[in-house]
């Protein structure tokens, strides 16, 4: 959920006319240029990568869907017309395995934001229930590879931001006891143990209670989640975690500069541990073009926040939808700058170059971003095996990228988890 | 305490001679010894886990109170229990759900922290794995359906969590189904408890109709496509409780493949004893009532009082001893109108007063002496022990998969 409009959605007033108008054709130009570009990604991806696309693990680790199963107007099983997942597409697009995000506003806390958090994961754990045949929950490294070979995907959850435990472990080892298996310490606003990367800092990184936080999901088995977190809070978690960590849904600060980005020495410290950076396609963290443009309008986030809640109310899952439809007919209309989703292949191969070839993944923020041109949903995912053989990769770098390594990276969470239990 | 063992052991013996015509007392002994100690021995009502709040409380060691911990049970070969995870049914909404679920993680980090010994099992299939591995295997049922919130999507989350049965009421009626032991509200099940039934069905969670209603009993039946257990409940017939079941219950119980699990508690097992209780302190919810008012909501001081309160009436003499043969009274009481079948243990260790002669889960072999005494088969007295509860569980597992097949 880096999607900055929805974030600021509650702070507006009064509908820009503009907007409202000719609807129709700018829904009639985006089709139009969505079928455009995905014949010509149809036609541009060689038989080789194809090949290697749909034989590899391809794993997203950040999918803000669940939100969409909280609208109640949304089947996983079917192909929508709108938003980027759902099981057809995730099937025409290879895509093997998905983190289902839970999430709730940072403002929400307490009890409350247990609560809601629960009911999403239940919410997962429904979806996978209903459709059964396709998904299957998986909760290991050994799991996802054997729910693939069944033929199915496997369904992953991870928690976006440490305020949906209510400052209790325990709340967190029932997470864990559902089969939540990475937290992202926070979201946009600081919790009370940790600072964001987008709020002012209170506690200097990571306070006492932050730092047994991180030990006991290193004892449960989950991954510590650096996305979204202050530059100190990363720090801190590095020092103490026991087992590698990783950023869900971040990309290159050196090419984007944005708080949620990593710079390449955070890149760089992560990997010397071992874990892995998983590049967001969210078009403000991979464009700074589009960051200047949305910078010096501060006017339109408020009208597209404003449009949004017209259109949803208090509907989570239609807000991220429509945040990034809105923001596309910002785009169409020439206001914002077009981004091209190789734009996700430049932050790739920036980090493969910072940090290594082992310690690259894919984290889209489908469903909760405003995703780059040509990378509208999951079905455009071979073009970025494609790309990558393109520069020259080869299948064993592409598949690490594509699944391998945060598979390495769960499978030594595991080993860590496995050992700090026997201790006890 | 060591004599009285001692005696009894010895009275045994002596029934066994005069009993027996074929084998001699020690010959019976020994096999009860080796039958009990190859079966697995479930037992589907324990309230140990509210001691694990408890510091004073370590159940991978011998404790001196209390009726359960690892060493007790390898010693009594019990080697399947349900932790209950329970609070006061007058605790509702997210209080309540915030606290089932601190208990359902206790338990999990019990197990988790004596893995050597525990298993967590969700299957009956993992319990038979567990035994095969020589480890307990250590189960959840949630005790009162106030703990979901009236959400069904907590009653899924606790099923998420490895919860096996949910008994639908404790001592006060929740907001869908009555109580046995409160007011009748809703007259049984409303709407939305059936729907919390059915639900179950589909998530594989027993429904335990121990403590409800019988007019909540009889819907259950009636709406569930799963057999039932009564998770901790003995015979009305010997013992006229409302927490108990009637010979027409039972009997419907089994009908639909269910099992009455035998609960120890002595104002449930003997009449005589329940009628000065009654006299005492008006009843079991009362009891309860005044000990909480001691206590709050400290569970170990609620425990410790009440087994105070209770022997100290009893060498007043103000209540009469109840002999741990009761219980063997209400299993044969039960296996004769229902058959072997139907009939299993549900002490309710941690959470009752227990019968003289089954002061802890060490004195479980007797049980299986007891049967083998009064000529009951070694297969018959398996199913008694846990086979018959692990045949419930396995047609409940069924259920559930037709049920989500069928989506």
């Amino acid at each position: 959920m880096s999607c900055k409009p929805r974030d600021n959605k509650m702070k507006r007033r009064g509908a820009p006319k503009t907007l409202l108008r000719g609807d129709g054709r700018l829904l009639a130009g985006i089709v139009l240029v969505g079928a455009m570009v995905a014949a010509t990604a149809a036609d541009g991806i060689s038989e080789r990568a194809k090949r290697l696309h749909f034989s590899s693990l391809v794993i997203d680790t950040h999918d803000d869907t669940t939100q969409r199963f909280l609208d109640g107007d949304f089947d996983l099983g079917a192909r929508n017309a709108l938003g980027s997942i759902d099981i057809p597409r995730m099937k025409e697009g290879g895509l093997g395995a998905i983190f289902f995000s839970i999430w709730v506003p940072s403002r929400i806390i307490g009890r409350e934001a247990v609560r809601r958090g629960l009911a999403q994961v239940e919410a997962v754990r429904e979806q996978v229930r209903k459709y059964s045949t396709e998904i299957a929950l998986a909760t290991t490294a050994d799991e996802i590879r054997s729910v693939h070979q069944q033929r199915k995907i496997a369904a992953l959850i991870g928690i976006e931001g440490g305020h949906l435990i209510g400052n209790d472990l325990s709340v967190l080892r029932s997470y864990a006891s559902l089969g939540a298996r990475y937290m992202t310490l926070t979201h946009t606003g600081n919790v009370e143990w940790a600072d964001s990367s987008t709020a002012k800092a209170e506690h200097n990184g990571l306070s006492t209670f932050g730092r047994d936080v991180v030990r006991e999901m290193n004892r449960l088995g989950m991954i510590v989640d650096v996305s979204h977190v202050s530059d100190k809070t990363f720090a801190d978690v590095l020092e103490v975690s026991k087992a590698p960590v990783f950023a869900s849904h971040s990309s290159c600060r050196a090419i984007c500069d944005a708080p949620r980005n990593m710079t390449d020495e955070m890149i760089r410290a992560m990997a010397a541990k071992g874990g892995v950076i998983q590049i967001n396609y969210h078009v403000s963290f991979l464009s700074q073009e589009f960051r200047n443009a949305e910078k010096a309008h501060p006017e339109w986030d408020k009208a597209i926040a404003l449009e949004v809640k017209k259109r949803c109310g208090e509907r989570e899952g239609c807000q991220l939808i429509e945040g990034d439809r809105i923001t596309r007919e910002y785009v169409l209309r020439g206001d914002l700058p077009r981004v091209e989703w190789t734009k996700i292949i430049e932050h790739i191969d920036h980090a493969v170059k910072v940090a290594g070839i082992d310690h690259v993944g894919l984290g889209s923020d489908f469903d909760g971003a405003n995703m780059p041109f040509g990378m509208e949903d999951a079905t455009k995912l071979p073009q970025i095996t494609n790309a990558l053989l393109e520069k020259g990769y080869s299948e064993g770098d592409v598949k690490k990228i594509l699944g391998e390594n945060t598979l390495r990276v769960m499978a030594e969470v595991e080993r860590v988890s496995r050992e700090l239990k026997a201790l006890k | 305490m060591r004599w009285v063992r001692v005696s009894l052991f010895a009275c045994l013996l002596a029934a066994g001679f005069l009993l027996s015509q074929v084998a001699t007392g020690d010959d019976i002994a020994d096999r009860a010894k080796r039958l009990h100690f190859s079966s697995i021995v479930l037992d589907t009502h324990d309230d140990t886990t509210q001691r694990f709040f408890s510091k004073s409380f370590d159940i991978g060691k011998r404790n001196p109170d209390g009726h359960i911990d690892i060493p007790r049970m390898r010693e009594g070969g019990m080697n399947a229990i349900f932790f209950s995870i329970w609070i006061d049914g007058r605790i509702m909404g997210p209080p309540a759900v915030e606290k089932a679920l601190d208990q359902i993680d206790a338990v999990h980090e019990n197990v988790i922290k004596y893995s050597k010994d525990m298993v967590f099992c969700r299957t009956a299939e993992e319990v038979r794995r567990a035994h095969a591995q020589g480890k307990i295997a250590a189960l959840i049922g949630v005790e009162g359906g106030h703990m979901i919130g009236n959400d069904i999507r907590v009653l899924r989350m606790f099923g998420d969590l490895g919860v096996r049965y949910m008994t639908l009421s404790h001592f006060y009626n929740d907001e869908w189904a009555d109580s046995s032991t409160d007011k009748p509200a809703h007259n049984g099940l409303t709407d939305f408890g059936k729907d919390i039934v059915r639900e179950m069905n589909r998530q594989g969670i027993m429904v335990d109709i121990s403590h409800v209603s019988d007019k909540t009993f009889y819907d259950a039946l009636e709406v569930s496509k799963a057999p039932l257990i009564a998770s901790h409940s003995s015979c009305r017939a010997l013992c006229n409780h409302v927490r108990d079941m009637s010979d027409d219950m039972i009997k419907a119980l089994a009908a639909k493949g269910g099992v009455i699990q035998i609960n120890y508690e002595k104002s449930f097992i003997d009449q005589a004893y329940k009628d000065a209780e009654d006299k005492l302190s008006g009843g079991v919810v009362e009891m309860m009532d005044q000990l909480k008012k001691e206590c709050g909501d400290n569970d170990e001081c609620l425990n410790k009082k009440m087994t105070e309160m209770t022997e100290k009436a009893t060498a007043e003499g103000k209540l009469p001893h109840v002999s741990w043969e009761r219980i063997i009274d209400h299993i044969d009481h039960a296996v004769k109108l229902v058959g072997a079948d139907h009939v299993g243990l549900g002490s309710d260790f941690d959470g009752a007063n227990m019968p003289e002669g089954m002061d802890d889960c060490t004195h479980l072999p007797q049980i299986t002496e007891a049967l083998m005494r009064k000529g009951y088969s070694d297969d018959d007295i398996r199913k008694i022990l846990g086979g018959n509860l692990l045949r419930v569980m396995e047609a409940n597992e069924r259920v559930s998969r037709e049920l989500q097949a069928a989506r």
